[in-house]
């Protein structure tokens, strides 16, 4: 049955919908301070029982290249000592029902010595170390490109300004959840996921268990955004416990857990100068990138800073660049990927740049994107490749929108920039025919982006045949040797071309055997073919969005028009690009208007999902949604989709918002007192 | 103590806690999982069932009080929720399906209660159930269609 014949009937089987006999539910005992010490932890399952780090060896950042960080900052499964945010786990406790496990909760106890809390990128710089044995807040640090001092450098003017994009917690409707099953020596691991291999290994390092003695199978899962394919402590307290008490253990989330556990994304800052001559060209970017990386080493919080450094300068060929990266321990979760993951933020952060030197020197904001653009590939001094010239596509993008035209009439702003997608190191693709029926297993797993109509569109059109004997199965690490995730825009690019790689080789196997392919001999034989393709360059591409909104007499703000022009290379499936554009343009827009988590001295004071700023169904723009298809290196050709949307949106948005209210925009979400007005 | 509540047309006499959440008996006691839990805190309408008719978030409504009453929830074999099921489905008003239930079953109130919603009636019917991944527009495209499609039906019956 096609996976949306299942959820309209409710037969969808999430984490929270599969029950085992004996199992008992697990509750988190949580921090309800930010930052203290801690001391006489009685009841429940502790630190005095289980001491141990987890990591999150895999994940998002790794796949981009991202290492490690040093054992002072790592993560314990139940905290000794020190708590640093609000909601970090104490203890676990375990009933024979939901109800009976929130009770046991209050018979856990802790003395807690408040500390003074670090809630904010500002107060990281200059306050006390978090972490005792730590000199200061500094996580990561690092420089790219080359400094340059500003009287070598030709320009005219300089600007100068900072950038701020509050935390968001992906909030996906369906919270985080697991189920752990020891028997027979064997770890059975259930889990809402984007990544089963990325789990086995967290609970493979964690918990110092054989790789053949763990197995990962995904729920359905109901949606991630990103926060699905970290690896979390209740998972290895919902597998130790299950070894210790020989019962399946079930935890499932509640949503105050999630605003105050669950890895948040955004929370990046960043101080940017260029220099530029008069007629709009850029010369030089000096900047310092910040990112709020949270308490501990679990997440991307190491790395992040540096991702959005890297691509800061985006699609413009800017001849001098140098940029600070650095990332900070705060008193909060720790952080992780938000659909964007980093590419939002550089976006932003350039953008804004841009419409400022615009305003600045009267010039139209597609004009000093135009002449910022490059007429050939190029290299950026920070590290980002661009296979492609830039202005042609900017030109196009600028006539297909009728940008001329629609910004004489209306508050238009415009989005120029990269996606980068976690393409590396390639993903794998499994297709079983038995009986008739052809059961396809990718190495990155679905999570609600309807990956299985792209499936069957592949092997519709390279075995010709039909699409209802065909289903993606959930993630199984059984039934897949060697995957990667589903993020980082990758799925369409990896996991497409691994599929349709193992569809060739099944239908070369069918010409071997029978002399010919027919769809009917590949019905009627039972194959079964694996592989991993490797994809070790990066597949990036240009896009573009415009955006329109107005203001009525009490300042309300609609967003009246949503335009795009991306290049997506070959195209899986229209049905799942459209998806995919919509989905992701809401959240642009929230992130503008309402979605973040607030902190104030290492207190949550986001309470609630609606209080997290999730929008409505009043927020729907008209849609005008068009692409290109210049085919990629990558062997179908196609390229990142999924954040794409996330990036242009915030960033044309503000830009029309600024128009409407002629106050500045640096932060979202946006808020307008203490702003000054534009020149 | 003892409930008899009425769900999908079927009586169940069982003996709860009073502290029992509508939707864990749901859930828990009957295994009608259809119903989902997102938030607890009746945001977000993933778990949204009728009872007598009415649209109600089943996180936030004791077992007890649905005593007496009739609950209708996603695995209602009413023909018309099949109309409005096969709407999302060919309009692609589904994602990851975890708010799909409390969104049709909302459906289903606003659909039942004005035949001629317009997309402004919709849409201010539609605040409280939360989607992450659709952005809405294909969840109300999914809406109008199942309108036209029942209105169809009517004037065909007449």
């Amino acid at each position: 049955m096609d996976y949306r014949n299942r959820y309209v009937n409710g037969k969808g089987r999430y984490i929270d919908d599969i029950v085992f006999d004996n199992m008992l539910y697990m509750s988190v005992y949580r921090s309800q301070y930010g930052r203290a010490k801690i001391s006489n932890v009685t009841g429940g399952l502790n630190a005095n029982d289980f001491n141990a780090y987890y990591k999150s060896s895999s994940g998002e950042m790794a796949s981009l290249g991202a290492k490690d960080n040093k054992n002072v900052y790592l993560e314990h499964v139940f905290a000794t000592d020190y708590v640093n945010y609000q909601g970090q786990p104490i203890a676990a406790v375990f009933g024979k029902t939901r109800y009976e496990s929130e009770d046991l909760l209050n018979e856990v106890k802790v003395d807690y010595t408040p500390l003074k809390a670090i809630s904010s990128i500002d107060e990281a710089l200059n306050g006390e170390p978090v972490h005792t044995g730590t000199e200061n807040n500094i996580l990561a640090s690092h420089e790219l490109g080359k400094d340059f001092n500003e009287n070598d450098i030709d320009y005219d003017i300089a600007l100068e300004d900072e950038f701020f994009n509050e935390r968001i917690v992906p909030n996906p409707m369906e919270t985080r959840g697991c189920i752990a099953y020891y028997k027979d020596n064997m770890l059975y691991f259930y889990v809402s996921t984007q990544s089963v291999q990325s789990v086995k290994t967290g609970l493979i390092e964690s918990l110092k268990l054989k790789g053949d003695s763990v197995v990962v199978i995904q729920a359905d899962t109901g949606g991630a955004f990103g926060v699905k394919g970290s690896f979390y402590p209740e998972y290895v307290m919902a597998a130790y416990a299950s070894m210790k008490y020989k019962k399946p253990v079930k935890w499932i989330e509640t949503r105050t857990e999630h605003l105050m556990a669950a890895y948040p994304g955004r929370g990046a800052k960043a101080k940017i100068k260029i220099y530029a001559k008069n007629n709009g060209k850029i010369t030089g970017v000096k900047g310092e990138v910040y990112v709020d990386a949270g308490a501990y080493d679990a997440g991307t919080g190491s790395f992040a800073s540096r991702f959005i450094a890297f691509q800061l300068t985006g699609p413009y060929n800017i001849e001098n660049a140098y940029v600070k990266a650095i990332s900070l321990v705060t008193n909060k979760a720790p952080m992780g990927p938000y659909r964007g993951a980093g590419r939002p933020e550089a976006a932003f952060f350039m953008e804004r740049m841009i419409d400022l030197l615009a305003d600045k020197l009267k010039m139209d904001i597609a004009d000093v994107r135009l002449i910022n653009a490059s007429e050939k590939p190029f290299k950026s001094p920070l590290g980002l490749e661009i296979k492609e010239a830039t202005r042609p596509f900017l030109e196009n993008a600028l006539k297909e929108v009728n940008y001329r035209e629609v910004s004489k009439k209306e508050k238009a702003g415009i989005a120029f920039f990269v996606l980068i997608p976690a393409s590396r190191p390639g993903e794998s693709a499994r297709v079983i025919i038995n009986h008739g029926k052809i059961k396809v297993y990718l190495g990155g797993n679905v999570h609600g982006q309807g990956h299985e109509i792209f499936v069957k569109n592949i092997l519709e059109n390279e075995l010709k045949i039909r699409r209802d004997f065909i289903t993606l199965e959930n993630g199984d690490t059984t039934m897949i040797e060697k995957g990667v995730g589903s993020w980082g825009s990758r799925s369409a690019i990896a996991g497409g071309s691994a599929l349709l790689y193992v569809a060739r080789e099944i239908k070369n196997e069918v010409i071997k055997k029978y002399g010919e392919y027919s769809p009917e001999k590949l019905l009627s034989g039972n194959f079964d073919k694996y592989k991993f393709i490797e994809i070790d360059y990066s597949v990036n591409s240009i896009n573009f969005n415009m955006i329109t909104s107005s203001m009525d007499k009490n300042g309300e703000i609609t967003v009246d028009k949503w335009y795009s022009y991306y290049d997506l290379g070959n195209v899986l499936s229209e049905m799942n690009v459209r998806a995919q554009i919509i989905g992701g343009a809401i959240e642009g827009i929230g992130q503008v208007f309402s979605e973040s988590l607030r902190y104030s001295e290492g207190q949550l004071m986001t309470q609630s999902i609606a209080d997290a700023g999730i929008l409505p169904a009043n927020h729907i723009p008209e849609y005008h949604i068009k692409w290109i298809e210049n085919p990629s290196e990558a062997p179908n050709g196609a390229k990142g989709l999924g954040e794409a949307p996330t990036i242009g949106t915030p960033v044309a948005l503000v830009r029309s918002i600024e128009l409407n209210t002629a106050i500045r925009i640096r932060k979202t979400p946006i808020e307008f007192n203490n702003s000054i007005l534009l020149e | 103590m003892m409930v008899n509540i009425d769900v999908n047309g079927k009586e169940y006499k069982k003996d709860i806690e009073p502290r029992m959440l509508l939707v864990s008996f749901l859930r828990d006691e009957l295994n009608l999982t259809g119903t989902h839990i997102g938030c607890d805190t009746s945001n977000c309408g993933a778990c949204t069932v009728l009872m007598d008719g009415k649209s109600i978030k089943s996180c936030t409504v004791l077992a007890v009080q649905a005593n007496n009453h009739k609950i209708t929830t996603i695995e209602s074999d009413d023909p018309k929720l099949d109309v409005i099921k096969q709407a999302y489905v060919d309009e692609n008003g589904l994602q990851c399906g975890f708010c799909t239930p409390g969104m049709i079953m909302q459906t289903f109130y606003i659909l039942e209660n004005n035949e001629n919603a317009d997309e402004e009636y919709i849409k201010k019917n539609l605040r409280g159930n939360l989607c992450r991944c659709t952005g809405y527009k294909s969840i109300l495209d999914s809406i109008k269609k199942a309108e036209e499609k029942m209105k169809g039906e009517i004037s065909v019956s007449k």
